[in-house]
């Protein structure tokens, strides 16, 4: 029942819309009847462009669901997400890949490389692929930022839990895509190489202007973000604008005491 | 308990990665199944056949021959109508009477088309007696009585739509027997395919014998509560005063009959099982792969097993169960298929001729024993080592991060293995083929092959990955990134690629190697025949030249010459030598222009004077028979001759290798007229520049008698590679399920590999590869891992095969000739097969849910 709205504009994006992503009304439902399961519950979300989103929320409140949904990797049951201006509800899975392929970067929990290719093939995976050659100053610049410069023949097992993150983010970042999402990048990695990658993440929305999207549960990383998400039982029931750690735990509490009473 | 309910639920949890394993093992169980059905089945056709058709004794003269082959002069042995009169005076015997059979003589309708089974089932002419209605009945009109009756069974008017009044023409040694139909006789009993027409007691004593008042064999019937053994031993000694005959009860009389044909059925069932092995053999690396993938994929689990306190037996037991049901599973399974296979072949079988009942279908109780206890030993052995290295998975798996199973190195230990029994087999070739001897270089040959192919399964792993990359730079450039992820996963297990590829390997190593053997002999025979063949026609078939046939040919126009070649028995004693029964090739001289042969001393064309003869180098060498010694030469049936050696051929060839000649017109000094041997074959030489002429001459003068084929040297080329090439296709067919086997094993690791790599797959597909991109990522992969089977397949098989012909050179198989199309043709179905296997995979890895790929553990 609760929508919250929030138009952020962000100027210097040319002619570009100011929301990257939209969602309105999206229902995700699983099974039918008596075992109907409601992930999401007509939600309706904007993400701004240029801006770093968080999206929290406790274990089953649907924020994967959501995310995998606004990046076009899970369908609606009913609602309109667009990308841009591209509505992606509906399309083909032909279409979709081509989507996530050219406009879309992932970085996952875990599992993020191919184990077969370097690091340096990893990153410019999504290219190749797509048949397309790398800006090589681009490239550079991406790699530099990470600080994968001598790592790049390596393969994913030669690297660090922390490493193979940073490649998964210049993978990401690489092939310039209009929005990065990421499904609890840091949840396996301890504290410092977490800050590391965040820290890469917040510099890529200040320094390179990318919007990013992040899933997370964990408040730390939420305060990189510029703005924070709540969702509870399918539904967004709250958002905070420049979050810090604490700000964000305490809202968690609160939100938790009160799941409790009710 | 626990282990089997771990077992039974780790089984069922994975029925479909089961299935292929266990689709292999019924595979080759039901092969081995069905070649025991079928084989079985065959003999209790003819031990019914036998039985029936044998009466309670049987008198036969003494040099008759249990096969029924006539001796050299092509009349069958014969015996008085007077022993006939005295068996009869036995005590316990109820009737006896006199049977005329022969098995020398083509039937033909008057389209002049042979009756006979194009199976290599004899044509039977013989008269109709009592004992016949044992194992006969007359269905229409009736038993033949005069000169110009005849009666055919039933299978035979059947297959070549005889009727009554039909005319019929017997072609035998002593003449052509012209008859209509007047009756058509059915079997009781089975008969596999042999044509049989009866006449009465005098047509068939006068015409097949050449004399009246003989038969070829007695049969006697016992009276009431006598039993055969006591009826022989009366019939045996009512007969000593008068001569030695060959007195056999019915059980002797089939079991004789029966070897000649076991012997055959024999031969088949090993050739069929040996298929079987190589099968199996390929089953076997199947059932590895299928155990290593699941063991890997499951190592957490194992790991958490171990760390609650399973030993490493128990997690080894578990393993070896769940073999131990698939081999169950696939072994029952097979062992039903292997009845429809036989039954199939059965089929199969009477479409070429053969008839064959269901009703005989024998199913022993040995055969689904041998196929289950096959079935479970091989798949349990096959998994021993998967289990072994599951029961040696550490508790501390559990705890580390699954991610990918760690990627199988090849060892060093298993390089310096696989390359010392690789060098051992290549060393084992190299003197094989510098033997001296065939007979000696052959089993270091074997030795060879066996060691060559057991290194090549050891180090394909190592080889994987250099060959792998070879191939992929050649053919997946043009594929891009989607060619270079196929290559690398082809190349992360080369243990896994190493597995698949040598199962396909080795049944296409013996597909090179046969087409090389099999090509370098029709290469060889055509080269030997170009340069030692003078005659322009030759004629052959399968049965000996009839005195008619042979005026035949004689009287056919622009013909120079015909050169009879006999085949003659006799027993050979070189000067202070050894007396040796051999068979010498008695011939026109005529034939030392036909078969031009290289002596190495002596000139051939005196070997055909009078009193003369040739021996081959061979024999010369090994008796010390030089030029001017005298043999003695002991003809069968006739006299002893002293023959100088006029000539000593050089045994380097593969026609008439061995061959020691001498004229007909020698052989007639010493031979009576009625000894004297048919032809074997006819060669003849057209006049100059008539060679068409004579050609269709001849041909159209032989055509009342089909039995013989006559060819000049183009078409006789031909046919000899025709023959080579349907044996080898039988032998590829054969080797088909071999093949078979081993694509199962290639879709199988895919489908592993597919399932392994579910959150890779997930990966790409979210950052971006089209379905079609990942399908054509797998299909690759699968290219790859069937060409680097194929490739060293081939390049072993052709190894084993020019190093067969180099040995076999010393059998006259003197030209290495590679099949390069075949070759070429088998290494390009192998994509196919790679394409073709990835099919399901591909299509399964396409319909993968991205989210679920992404969310599996």
């Amino acid at each position: 029942m609760t929508s919250a709205v929030t138009i952020t504009r962000h100027g210097g994006t040319g002619g570009r819309t100011a929301v990257a992503a939209r969602a309105r009304q999206v229902v995700k439902a699983y099974g039918s009847g008596e075992t109907r399961v409601v992930a999401l519950d007509h939600v309706d979300v904007d993400i701004a462009r240029g801006q770093f989103t968080a999206i929290m929320g406790p274990s089953g409140s649907g924020k994967s669901t959501l995310m995998h949904c606004l990046a076009g990797l899970d369908t609606v049951t009913s609602g309109q997400i667009h990308l841009d201006d591209t509505e992606i509800t509906g399309l083909k899975d032909k279409k979709l890949t081509q989507l996530r392929r050219d406009r879309v970067g992932f970085i996952f929990q875990a599992f993020n490389l191919l184990p077969t290719l370097s690091a340096l093939e990893n990153i410019t995976l999504p290219m190749d692929i797509a048949g397309r050659k790398p800006d090589k100053g681009w490239l550079a610049q991406v790699v530099e930022t990470v600080g994968l410069k001598d790592r790049l023949k390596h393969r994913p097992n030669q690297l660090s839990g922390g490493q193979q993150q940073r490649v998964a983010v210049a993978r990401a970042l690489a092939a310039r895509p209009e929005i990065i999402f990421g499904d609890e990048p840091t949840g396996n990695l301890d504290s410092r190489a977490g800050a590391e990658v965040l820290g890469f993440l917040r510099r890529s929305v200040d320094e390179l202007g990318q919007t990013i999207v992040m899933v997370t549960h964990d408040p730390v990383a939420a305060s990189y973000a510029d703005r924070v998400l709540y969702l509870a039982d399918g539904r967004i029931v709250d958002e905070m604008f420049r979050p810090t750690a604490d700000s964000v735990l305490d809202r968690m509490k609160d939100f938790d005491a009160r799941g409790r009473t009710s | 308990m626990t282990v089997l309910k771990t077992s039974m639920r780790n089984f069922f949890a994975h029925k479909g990665r089961m299935a292929l394993s266990a689709v292999a093992v019924m595979l080759s169980v039901a092969f081995v199944c069905g070649t025991l059905v079928f084989t079985d089945t065959m003999n209790t056709t003819f031990d019914k056949l036998f039985s029936t058709t044998a009466p309670d004794v049987t008198v036969s003269p003494k040099g008759a021959k249990s096969d029924g082959s006539t001796p050299q002069n092509g009349v069958p042995e014969s015996m008085p109508a007077s022993v006939l009169a005295q068996a009869q005076q036995a005590q316990g015997v109820k009737s006896a009477e006199g049977a005329v059979s022969s098995m020398n003589v083509t039937v033909v309708d008057s389209d002049n088309d042979n009756m006979g089974s194009s199976t290599g089932a004899p044509t039977i002419a013989g008269n109709w007696t009592r004992n016949d209605l044992r194992s006969m009945e007359i269905t229409s009109g009736h038993a033949p009585r005069g000169p110009t009756e005849v009666m055919v069974d039933a299978d035979t008017a059947d297959k070549h739509d005889l009727k009554l009044g039909d005319e019929l023409r017997t072609i035998a040694q002593t003449g052509d027997i012209k008859a209509r139909i007047v009756g058509i006789a059915t079997f009781k009993v089975t008969n596999p395919g042999a044509a049989v027409v009866y006449f009465d007691t005098a047509t068939a004593q006068r015409e097949l014998l050449g004399a009246t008042g003989r038969f070829t064999q007695l049969n006697v019937t016992a009276e009431g509560g006598v039993s055969d053994a006591q009826l022989k031993q009366n019939v045996s000694n009512t007969l000593t005063a008068t001569g030695v005959f060959k007195v056999q009860t019915q059980k002797e009389f089939s079991d004789e009959s029966r070897e000649g044909i076991g012997e055959f059925m024999n031969v088949i069932k090993y050739a069929m099982l040996g298929f079987a092995g190589i099968a199996f053999l390929v089953g076997i690396f199947l059932i590895i792969n299928t155990f290593s993938m699941l063991v890997a994929q499951r190592t957490r689990e194992i790991g958490l097993m171990r760390a609650i306190g399973s030993s490493r037996k128990q997690v080894n037991r578990s393993v070896l169960l769940e073999a131990l049901l698939l081999g169950f599973v696939g072994s029952v399974l097979g062992v039903g298929a292997g009845v429809g296979i036989a039954v199939g072949l059965m089929k199969l079988m009477s479409m070429a001729g053969m008839n064959l009942s269901t009703d005989d279908l024998t199913i022993k109780t040995a055969t689904p024993v041998i196929g289950l206890i096959l079935g479970i030993v091989v798949t349990v052995l096959a998994a021993y080592l998967p289990a072994r290295r599951a029961g040696k998975v550490s508790p501390m798996a559990a705890l580390r991060d699954a991610g990918t199973p760690a990627d199988g190195k090849a060892g060093v230990v298993r390089g310096l293995i696989g390359l010392a029994l690789t060098g051992a087999g290549g060393y084992a070739l190299f003197l094989a083929a510098t033997a001296d001897k065939a007979k000696d270089g052959s089993l270091v040959l074997a030795a060879g092959i066996v060691l060559s192919l057991i290194g090549f399964v050891i180090i394909g792993p190592l080889l994987a990955g250099g060959v792998v990359r070879v191939l992929s730079a050649v053919l997946l450039r043009g594929f891009g990134p989607v060619g270079r992820l196929a290559e690398r996963n082809a190349l992360r297990n080369p243990r896994r690629t190493g597995a698949t590829g040598a199962a396909l390997m080795i049944g296409l190593a013996l597909v090179a190697c046969l087409s090389v053997v099999g090509s370098s002999m029709v290469a060889s025979a055509t080269s030997e025949l170009d340069a030692s063949v003078g005659a322009d026609f030759i004629v052959q078939g399968n049965q000996r030249f009839v005195p008619q046939a042979e005026q035949a040919m004689r009287n056919s126009p622009d013909l120079a010459h015909v050169t009879r070649y006999k085949e003659v028995e006799v027993t050979l004693t070189p000067p202070g030598g050894k007396a040796e029964k051999t068979e010498l090739t008695a011939a026109d001289p005529t034939y030392a222009s036909d078969l031009r042969r290289v002596t190495t001393s002596g000139t051939l064309t005196a070997a055909y004077g009078k009193d003369a003869m040739s021996v081959g180098s061979g024999y010369a060498k090994e008796h010390g028979v030089k030029v001017g010694d005298t043999m003695t030469v002991a003809f069968k049936g006739g006299s002893t001759a002293k023959l100088k050696v006029a000539a000593i051929t050089d045994d380097d060839v593969a026609i008439d290798k061995g061959s020691q000649y001498l004229s007909i017109a020698t052989m007639e000094r010493y031979l009576p007229a009625d000894r004297i041997p048919p032809s074997d074959l006819l060669f003849g030489k057209a006049e100059k520049g008539k060679e068409a002429e004579a050609y269709a001459a001849l041909k159209k003068a032989l055509d009342p008698y089909p039995q013989y084929q006559v060819r000049d040297q183009t078409d006789y080329k031909q046919e000899l590679k025709d023959q080579i090439g349907q044996l080898l296709n039988m032998v590829y067919g054969l080797l088909a399920l071999a093949i078979v086997v081993a694509v199962l094993g290639v879709v199988n690791t895919l489908a592993l590999s597919v399932v392994e790599r579910t959150r890779e797959i997930g990966l790409m597909r979210a950052i971006g590869l089209s379905r079609r991109q990942l399908r054509r990522m797998i299909r690759l992969e699968s290219v790859v891992i069937a060409l680097f089977g194929a490739l060293l397949g081939l390049g072993l098989g052709m190894g084993w095969g020019a190093t067969a012909q180099q040995l076999l050179a010393l059998e006259g198989l003197k030209v290495l000739e590679i099949p390069w199309m075949t070759i070429g043709g088998v290494f390009a179905g192998s994509a196919f097969v790679g394409l073709f296997a990835a099919l399901v995979p591909a299509f399964r890895a396409g319909r993968m849910n991205v989210l679920n790929a992404i969310a599996t553990d």
